[in-house]
């Protein structure tokens, strides 16, 4: 979870990193009356998207009539399509240096890495590639909480290399650096970042922006930061959650549009939802789908879903996923894998069935399911099947279960594709 | 199918790189131990699916739940220190604890040295991830997972997670595997089954399936397995299936480049997330796609993999035809073999029912307890080493058993509960109300590894504490000191005599072994499991087995015993020979409609506790008229309704009550004294192999104990 810059300045202050004096957000240009504004000051646009000092989203500002004036124009922003809603106001501060301090766990070894470079505020990436010496990196295997003093220390002097022996100044960065790397470690960041750290002319070493993301699995145990920043659960990173999103969230499973909520449906293509069993395969069905339907069917097939359905749903569960698509007026056809590991074929045929039954009884819509199911419990799963299309043979009908690997799975998506094109027909010559 | 020895496996192969050790005993006892961490409804549920799939499943474990077992035969412990100090050679193990446990647990494991180390759990938080690599790598651990199913090795027949049993190994011969094939190495689970399946339906085989996990920050990379699975001799080919998220697959790549000797052979990269949109999280952690990296989506790992000679593919078609391509001329097995192979899986029937024990197994004139037979108990052990032997599964040891003695004769030594007896009540009544009233056997502990021994020890004590009492012995055990063998106080306790006739004794202890067990179906042992399901008391359960123990079920020697007494007075009386005797008696009985208790039996023909009773009585010169009679009987009843009912260890032990001067109701109690023993054994399996309040349907109950032995002299 990707923090706000105010969010992420708490957190630092609370392990004693500088900020700017917090002046406060606003939602509106006239929201700037109720702030104590000592100019100059800076506006500054929230988002979580990366490229708002690009867009024109930090403006310095002398006076209050700037302060209308730019307020007005940031809070008019959309930045890479996601709409400004607020933005910060804070203290101006001179600068005499701008360094940058950063800190993640490197994706080659895991190791923690932390990231200075003289040359702050500017895009790092590009310093690191054009400079590579500019940057000082220090990975962190044993994973301590703190850093050891003179691993700080050693960044400190990195910094002020060109100043000359300035001891203070040394020991303000010095637990700057200290301070990122407690952060980060203390409140489980994937990512802990200044850019820039700003050395005043007073001689302070302050975080004039701030960074931090979080690793959404430590969130339980970070009850504190989340008092501190007055959310009580996860928020989803950059985007809102479309309808189904959040009511999958709320049902306990991931779940992605890949289209967009009111897209319009063409006639000529079959919509495909898809329950494929765990995050992994969610992925590769929707290349399979894509794939199968333009090597075979000119490109007419949509995907309309991600799903991870794994992870050992329960019955409610599993019938849910499939509610959640035929609610969907886009969906034509459901196609469906489930490989069971630690997922049971049993728990799963039976929220199948519940739901096909559930709606049967309700008269709510059916789309036709398509599928196989292999592995877990599947003795007892196909015993459950056979019973059950024995005894409810009409509110089934619209199901189609493969029992075994007696086909790859490609091939299923491809008779699944098939079987929707067919149903898509019979539909149009009924019209 | 016939699987190809471990140690020529790729599991033992990558076991060599972290603990080259641990090969010789691979090698020498042809067995991969592992062990399952966290026996949650998971841990649970794989550790049974892994045993059955063929996986050498030693151990669980649990905190707090050490002494129980699961799936009825695997022990559980406490930690895994506690578990290697009694199995040192354990090679791999799982983890299915939560993510707020999972760190520790696996720091436990990794210090402990276990080489192969498979984390399954979800979601665990990167700061603790860091931790437990960290750990693994001082250790050189070959840490897999978190966030995986698992790894599978179908030519061993050993799987180490969750992964369902769809591959399928060489086949050189019919049913007969081999270990060359593929080596399918994947981020996610569900690709990995996928892919596995493709290259079977093509006739591909897979020698080993690793699922690396589907996190961000992982143990085993592709980078340090790809080599490790090339180096593996038989290893043809390796497939790797990477997605978008990460660099996992630009770092191999890369390396392909850096280090090309450490890559010899073929290999395919299958990659998905071609069509995922940017910037949303797909379920997997990994899996975001962030713009603006150089790394992590599907172009720059297609790129990269492709530079460094790699072929890429995005579907099950495109991978079955490369893999065909690079693997020309080969073929693994027959696809029909391998099509029948899983049919044959899913039109298997669900599993029948069944639930085990493992104290004693009952055949048709075989008893055995934990594989030793009956009789030779009856010849060779006391009463004591039986008892031990039914809780613990083994003899015990001189000191043990020297201890043992101390704790029953000192139990037997404290004052006999008070209880009044009703008049006429059944003596297994009384017997049971003194187990519910007694104080001294309430306040001994039952905890600790030991502690089910112990306690079924001291209740052996006051049990003869208790038989003093009723029968009036008490001051006999007065003179009763540490040095004293219990099988004394039981002798001075039964008879009231303070002069311990040795042989006279040792048959009493030894109709009183022959009586200990029966397994889970008699009333009495049904008795006490449902009480122990319901997770009653100790003493409550074993008290309404006893109380079930009636003139129906364990009561016929006391009757039998009466019944060759009679014959006995009527050859002295009528002065006839003892056979006539009994034949006159049994058809008076029959002409008065009255049963001839101590004959049939519901299993045996031929009871296996008879001959060595006999032998016993005959060899210490204590056979008489009635053990004469018991050998008769059955030919006589024959003789009068032309019914064949073999004598039953309830006749033999009233033949012998009989035949040694003692009351008829001691056939009965030496009878209940015995199935103390047995009772307490199946009190403490069920609650330590068994939820509670399970639906116990004893027709299901399958002996899963130790295999025959024979008893050492
Ligand atoms: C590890 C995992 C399998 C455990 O799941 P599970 O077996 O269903 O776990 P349970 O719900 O039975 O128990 C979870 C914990 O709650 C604890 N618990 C349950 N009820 C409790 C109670 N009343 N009081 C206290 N603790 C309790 C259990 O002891 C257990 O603790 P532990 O894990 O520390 O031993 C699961 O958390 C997980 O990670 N699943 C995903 C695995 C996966 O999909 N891997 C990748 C595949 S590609």
């Amino acid at each position: 979870m990707r923090l706000y810059e105010h969010e992420a300045k708490k957190i630092f202050n609370s392990v004693g990193l500088k900020t700017p004096r917090q002046i406060g957000l606003i939602r509106t240009p006239a929201d700037l009356n109720n702030l104590e504004i000592s100019f100059p000051a800076m506006l500054k646009a929230m988002t979580l998207i990366g490229g708002r000092g690009k867009a024109g989203g930090i403006r310095k500002v002398n006076n209050m009539t700037e302060a209308r004036t730019a307020a007005g124009e940031i809070l008019d922003m959309t930045i890479k399509g996601y709409p400004v809603e607020a933005a910060l106001v804070e203290q101006a501060v001179s600068e005499r240096a701008a360094f940058y301090a950063g800190i993640t766990t490197n994706p080659a070894t895991f190791n923690v890495i932390l990231m200075a470079s003289a040359e702050g505020g500017v895009n790092i990436e590009q310093v690191a590639l054009e400079n590579p010496e500019a940057i000082l990196r220090k990975e962190f295997p044993d994973n301590a909480m703190e850093m050891k003093e003179p691993d700080a220390l050693e960044f400190a002097r990195f910094l002020i290399r060109g100043f000359g022996d300035d001891r203070d100044l040394a020991a303000k960065l010095k637990t700057l650096i200290a301070g990122l790397y407690s952060a980060y470690q203390k409140f489980d960041c994937r990512i802990a970042e200044i850019n820039p750290v700003i050395v005043t002319a007073e001689g302070d070493a302050i975080a004039a922006d701030a960074k931090i993301v979080l690793d959404d699995n430590a969130l339980y145990r970070q009850k504190t930061l989340m008092d501190m920043i007055g959310i009580a659960e996860a928020r989803h990173d950059v985007s809102e959650l479309t309808r189904d999103e959040a009511r999958a969230r709320d049902a306990g499973f991931t779940y992605v549009d890949l289209l967009h909520e009111d897209a319009p449906k063409d006639p000529d293509k079959l919509y495909v939802g898809l329950v494929p069993g765990g995050a992994g395969y969610g992925i590769f069905s929707i290349d399979e789908t894509v794939n199968i339907g333009d090597w075979f069917f000119d490109g007419r097939v949509v995907p309309v879903n991600f799903m991870d359905s794994g992870g050992g749903p329960s019955q409610a569960g599993v019938a849910e996923m499939f509610h959640l698509l035929m609610d969907k007026e886009i969906v034509d056809i459901i196609i469906t894998s489930r490989f069971g590991g630690i997922s049971s074929c049993d728990v799963f045929i039976k929220g199948l069935i519940q739901c096909f039954r559930d709606r049967f009884r309700r008269g709510d819509r059916i789309v036709p399911v398509y599928g196989r199911m292999v592995g877990t419990d599947l003795p007892s799963a196909k015993t459950f099947l056979e019973r059950a299309k024995r005894e409810t043979p009409d509110q089934l009908k619209d199901m189609t279960i493969i029992v075994g690997n007696q086909k790859i799975m490609a091939d299923v998506i491809r008779e699944g594709i098939v079987l929707g094109f067919e149903r898509m027909e019979t539909k149009g010559a009924g019209r | 199918m016939e699987r190809i020895p471990v140690h020529k496996g790729m599991l033992c192969h990558l076991i060599r790189y972290s603990r080259p050790d641990l090969v010789g005993t691979i090698e020498r006892t042809g067995q991969i131990q592992s062990i399952v961490v966290g026996l949650g409804r998971q841990g649970m549920k794989h550790a049974g699916l892994m045993r059955d799939f063929g996986t050498t499943v030693t151990a669980g474990i649990a905190p707090d739940r050490g002494g129980q077992r699961i799936h009825e035969i695997i022990p559980v412990y406490d930690s895994v220190s506690e578990c290697l100090r009694e199995n040192p050679d354990i090679a791999c193990a799982s983890i299915w604890r939560h993510y707020t446990t999972a760190r520790d647990a696996a720091l436990e494991i990794i210090e402990a040295g276990i080489p192969i180390v498979v984390l399954i759990t979800e979601f665990i938080p990167r700061r603790d991830v860091r931790d437990i690599l960290h750990a693994a790598r001082k250790r050189n651990i070959v840490l897999i997972g978190g966030n995986t199913p698992g790894i599978i090795f179908p030519p061993e027949g050993i799987k180490i997670g969750m992964l369902p049993d769809v591959f399928y190994p060489e086949e050189p011969a019919p049913r007969k595997a081999g270990p060359s094939g593929v080596t399918v190495i994947s981020r996610s689970g569900a690709i990995l089954y996928h892919m596995s399946e493709g290259l079977a339906s093509a006739g591909i085989a897979q020698n080993a399936v690793l699922g690396v996990g589907g996190d961000g920050v992982i143990g085993s990379t592709f980078r340090q397995l790809v080599p490790m699975a090339m180096e593996y001799e038989h290893t043809d080919l390796v497939v790797i299936a990477g997605e978008i998220g990460g660099s996992q697959e630009e770092l191999l790549a890369q390396d392909i480049q850096a280090n090309p000797a450490q890559y010899p052979k073929p290999m395919i990269a299958l990659i998905s997330g071609a069509h995922a949109p940017e910037g949303k999280t797909m379920g997997h952690a990994g899996a975001i796609v962030s713009p603006g990296q150089e790394y992590g989506t599907f172009q720059s790992k297609k790129k990269a993999l492709e530079e460094a000679g790699v072929p890429v593919v995005n579907s099950q078609y495109d991978l079955i035809r490369v893999a065909k391509e690079k693997l020309v001329n080969k073929t693994y097995f027959q696809v029909s073999s391998y099509y029948e192979a899983m049919r044959r899986k899913w039109e298997t029937p669900p599993a029948k029912p069944e639930w085990g024990t493992i104290i004693t197994k009952i055949e048709p004139n075989n008893i055995s307890i934990s594989g030793y037979r009956l009789d030779e108990i009856i010849l060779n052990a006391s009463l004591l080493e039986t008892a031990h032997l039914l809780v613990k599964t083994e003899l015990p040891s001189d000191e043990i058993l020297l201890q043992h003695n101390r704790t029953a004769v000192n139990a037997a030594c404290q004052p006999a509960p008070d209880i009044e007896r009703i008049e006429g009540e059944d003596v297994s009544q009384t017997l049971a109300k003194c187990f519910l009233s007694d104080r001294a056997l309430a306040g001994f502990s039952r905890s600790g590894t030991d502690g089910p021994v112990n306690k079924t020890v001291y209740a052996l004590g006051r049990f003869a504490r208790y038989l003093a009492g009723i029968l009036g012995h008490e001051n006999v055990l007065d003179q009763a000191g540490p040095d004293t063998s219990f099988t004394s106080v039981i002798y001075g306790a039964l008879t009231g005599e303070r002069d311990t006739d040795p042989d006279r004794t040792r048959l009493i202890e030894a109709m009183i072994t022959a009586s200990v067990d029966h397994g889970v179906t008699p009333p009495s042992a049904q008795a006490t499991l449902i009480a122990a399901s319901a997770r009653s008391s100790y003493e409550m359960s074993v008290a309404v087995g006893v109380g079930a123990i009636t003139d129906v079920h364990g009561g016929a020697g006391s009757k039998a015993a009466g019944f060759f007494r009679q014959c006995v007075s009527k050859s002295s009386a009528e002065k006839i020979d003892l056979e006539t005797a009994t034949r006159l008696t049994v058809e008076d009985c029959m002409r008065q409609g009255r049963r001839i208790e101590g004959l049939g039996h519901r299993v045996h023909t031929q009871d296996p506790r008879r001959d060595v009773l006999w032998n016993l009585s005959e060899s210490f010169g204590l056979a008489g008229p009635c053990v004469k009679i018991s050998k008769l009987i059955t030919g006589i009843f024959h003789q009068v309704r032309a019914i064949h009912l073999p004598i039953n260890v309830d006749g033999v032990i009233g033949a012998i009550v009989a035949d040694l001067g003692l009351p008829e109701d001691l056939a009965k109690v030496l009878f209940i004294f015995g199935r103390v023993a047995g009772l307490s054994a199946h009190y403490f399996e069920e609650i330590a192999s068994q939820a509670p309040m399970r639906s116990i349907s004893f027709a299901e109950a399958v002996y899963k104990g130790r295999k025959d032995r024979s008893f050492p002299k």
